[in-house]
């Protein structure tokens, strides 16, 4: 595992923290539309930083903005200071699950991962690793239709995993999981960052996101409405709801 | 771009999309020489010409399929969205396309293989039942099956192009299947000067077997190779540039 702050690497680079993920001035449109709105955001490494927002607010978009799924119209968008697609091994810096469909419902749990574990060059003893880390070792070899919602939650975060990554972003990952896979989950993230690794978390399921993350940062058409740290927030749960429903259904009228 | 191939191998051989392919392109090949061999006269069926012209159904029937396996590689991938986790471990898009075509191309070569041994040997087996001797020389079968595998790779080459060009599953299926099926059999009948420049007639001209109309003005075997593969390559440039540059939803 790599220390991320290179604390212990004084000569090799000068001691300054890199945001995991930056974007500058990120702006895109579909037309008339303004999906993401002049967003400047950095995530420092060793946090879990919630991404909320309304539906259509921007959050997936921006991800996608991010990853070099999508072309921003203005602006720019980094993880570790780069453009996403000039990381040497991209899948060893970030592991990203953004929906939890996105498997062929033909393919076995355990091809899946292969399939990606191949082009990541990463072999397929680490394979079985995440199988197990999400505890899928025993349906691996069952075609993914046969999965619940959960369990393609689950398989998704193994690929995610798959390359040992510094930056996680998930979009919903408790979609599905049932309050034990939760509970493994949020500690699995604290974990995560406590070894100085990065989190970025949509989600809409609040008091949840509230008990997970250092900070949040809130869309809101596009726009960054909010960034607060968690324990700025007397009574996080309560007062998230608040600050959340405030600002998103004030921007709304 | 070895790691990306070897997953899109692996990919291939993982879902049951390209038997569920195969078994249906055996069920068309036996039926369709099936159906030319029974219903025929004895006098017709004994003329070589008439025996190559046969043959030439399997080399259409392996080339559609072998279009539709390298189509579906790629659509498949945007259907299910398995598109996405694809690109974020290989975000050079184009390495991603250009292993698809050569995974395609190595499966498109089996499908070549079974579609033009399948015709061939059905061909024999009904001919025979009929009493008809067979006219045809080992050397006819030899370019049969090398420009029938050959012309399959660079169909399944092709396919992946389109694919990648339309990306929806059911336009890119539906549009090979137009061209091969209708459109180019028409291009073929009504300006066979035109038409047999065109992929289909070029890979009947690569495996040596006659197209119904154009008998006489079938290309040569080597152009139609050159034909092929500059197909290929259009379309696969063509693919590679727009999947560069658009968003993936």
């Amino acid at each position: 595992m790599q220390d991320a702050t290179d604390h212990r690497r004084p000569t090799t680079a000068p001691p300054q923290l890199q945001p995991a993920l930056s974007a500058t001035n990120l702006t895109k449109r579909y037309g008339d539309v303004i999906a993401v709105d002049d967003l400047t955001v950095a995530l420092e490494p060793g946090s879990i930083t919630g991404f909320l927002g309304p539906n259509g607010a921007g959050k997936t978009t921006t991800l996608r903005l991010v990853l070099d799924l999508a072309e921003p119209t203005s602006g720019t968008a980094l993880v570790f200071g780069r453009p996403y697609r000039q990381l040497e091994h991209p899948s060893r810096r970030v592991g990203a699950v953004l929906e939890s469909g996105d498997f062929d419902p033909g393919r076995s749990g355990r091809n899946h991962l292969r399939a990606l574990a191949l082009a990541a060059q990463v072999g397929f003893d680490r394979v079985e690793e995440v199988l197990a880390l999400v505890e899928l070792t025993a349906a691996a070899d069952r075609r993914v239709r046969t999965y619940s919602l959960g369990m393609r939650q689950r398989l998704g975060l193994a690929a995610a995993l798959l390359g040992d990554p510094e930056l996680l972003i998930l979009d919903e990952p408790g979609n599905g999981l049932d309050p034990a896979g939760v509970h493994w989950l949020r500690s699995f993230l604290r974990q995560f960052a406590d070894a100085g690794r990065t989190v970025l978390i949509c989600s809409h399921v609040l008091a949840e996101v509230a008990q997970t993350v250092d900070s949040v940062l809130i869309l809101s058409h596009g726009r960054l409405v909010a960034e607060r740290r968690i324990d700025e927030l007397p009574d996080p749960a309560r007062t998230l709801e608040a600050l959340y429903l405030e600002l998103t259904t004030r921007e709304g009228s | 771009m070895t790691a990306q191939l070897r997953s899109e191998l692996l990919k291939q051989r993982s879902t049951r999309t390209n038997l569920v392919l195969l078994a249906w392109m055996v069920g068309i090949a036996l039926l369709v020489v099936a159906l030319h061999v029974l219903s025929f006269s004895v006098g017709t069926l004994a003329r070589p010409d008439n025996q190559m012209k046969i043959l030439g159904l399997g080399t259409s029937i392996g080339a559609l399929f072998a279009a539709l396996l390298g189509a579906l590689s790629i659509t498949g991938e945007f259907r299910t969205g398995t598109i996405r986790p694809t690109f974020l471990i290989t975000p050079r898009r184009t390495r991603v396309i250009a292993a698809k075509v050569l995974a395609s191309m190595i499966a498109g070569v089996g499908f070549g293989l079974v579609a033009q041994t399948l015709t061939a040997g059905a061909e024999a087996a009904g001919l025979a039942a009929r009493g008809i001797h067979i006219e045809l020389s080992s050397a006819d079968y030899a370019q049969l099956l090398a420009g029938g595998a050959l012309s399959a790779a660079l169909f399944a080459a092709i396919g992946v192009g389109v694919g990648a060009i339309v990306r929806n599953q059911v336009a890119a299926v539906a549009g090979l299947c137009v061209w091969l099926l209708f459109l180019e059999p028409l291009l073929l009948g009504d300006v066979p000067t035109a038409g047999k420049y065109a992929p289909e007639a070029s890979a009947g001209a690569v495996a040596g077997a006659i197209q119904s109309q154009i008998a006489d003005s079938l290309i040569a075997p080597a152009l139609g190779v050159v034909l092929l593969a500059a197909y290929a390559a259009l379309a696969d440039l063509a693919g590679s540039l727009l999947i560069a540059r658009r968003d993936v939803g």
